[in-house]
């Protein structure tokens, strides 16, 4: 399997996961 | 991006299978609307929301795989009991459970089990189970101690 395709505008998130029933796994990071 | 648990297949699979995954980078000079809006602190923080964008669940900081493949099982959980789907609930309670016995959000699991099983069903011996398994299997754990109550239910 590749790389796990991330959303990373969390409202086009939401809107992904309203269209498609699924909950969201939000992972916020710093990249220090 | 996929480093630390993201590169698991496992972990990979049951992301994009799951959930809908989201990364949001933060900026503590200039807090991002996201930031703001979820009051995020420290980083790495992980929420579990629903389809709405609501949260149901948030851990902070680093996690092994099994540490993560258990929190987001509880967080399903606790999506599916916060809207009062108790019957669901149990059953993605017990398969964190069963799957990631030695996980530290798993005695979470065990509590939240118990309570659903109650308002399931109104026995109040689900409890009691709840507590007999705590002390049990996680007898150091908060969630023991949570459920200390219920040790006096008879069964």
């Amino acid at each position: 399997m590749g790389e796990i395709r991330w959303e990373t505008d969390v409202n086009a998130g939401v809107e992904k996961a309203r269209k498609s029933g699924k909950p969201v796994f939000l992972d916020f990071w710093f990249d220090g | 991006m996929n480093t630390g648990p993201y590169s698991d297949e496992k972990v990979k699979k049951f992301l994009e299978e799951q959930f809908v995954p989201i990364r949001s980078q933060c900026y503590w000079d200039k807090p991002t609307e996201p930031m703001q809006r979820f009051g995020i602190k420290w980083t790495p923080t992980f929420l579990v929301l629903d389809a709405d964008g609501k949260e149901h669940h948030r851990f902070v900081g680093f996690v092994p795989v099994d540490d993560l493949f258990a929190n987001l099982g509880l967080g399903k959980g606790k999506l599916l009991y916060d809207t009062d789907r108790m019957a669901e609930a149990m059953v993605q309670f017990q398969t964190v459970i069963d799957r990631h016995p030695d996980a530290g959000a798993t005695p979470e699991a065990v509590f939240l089990q118990g309570v659903a099983g109650f308002k399931d069903t109104h026995d109040p011996k689900a409890l009691r189970r709840a507590y007999d398994s705590l002390k049990a299997k996680y007898p150091q754990s908060e969630w023991a101690r949570r459920a200390d109550p219920y040790s006096a239910i008879p069964l």
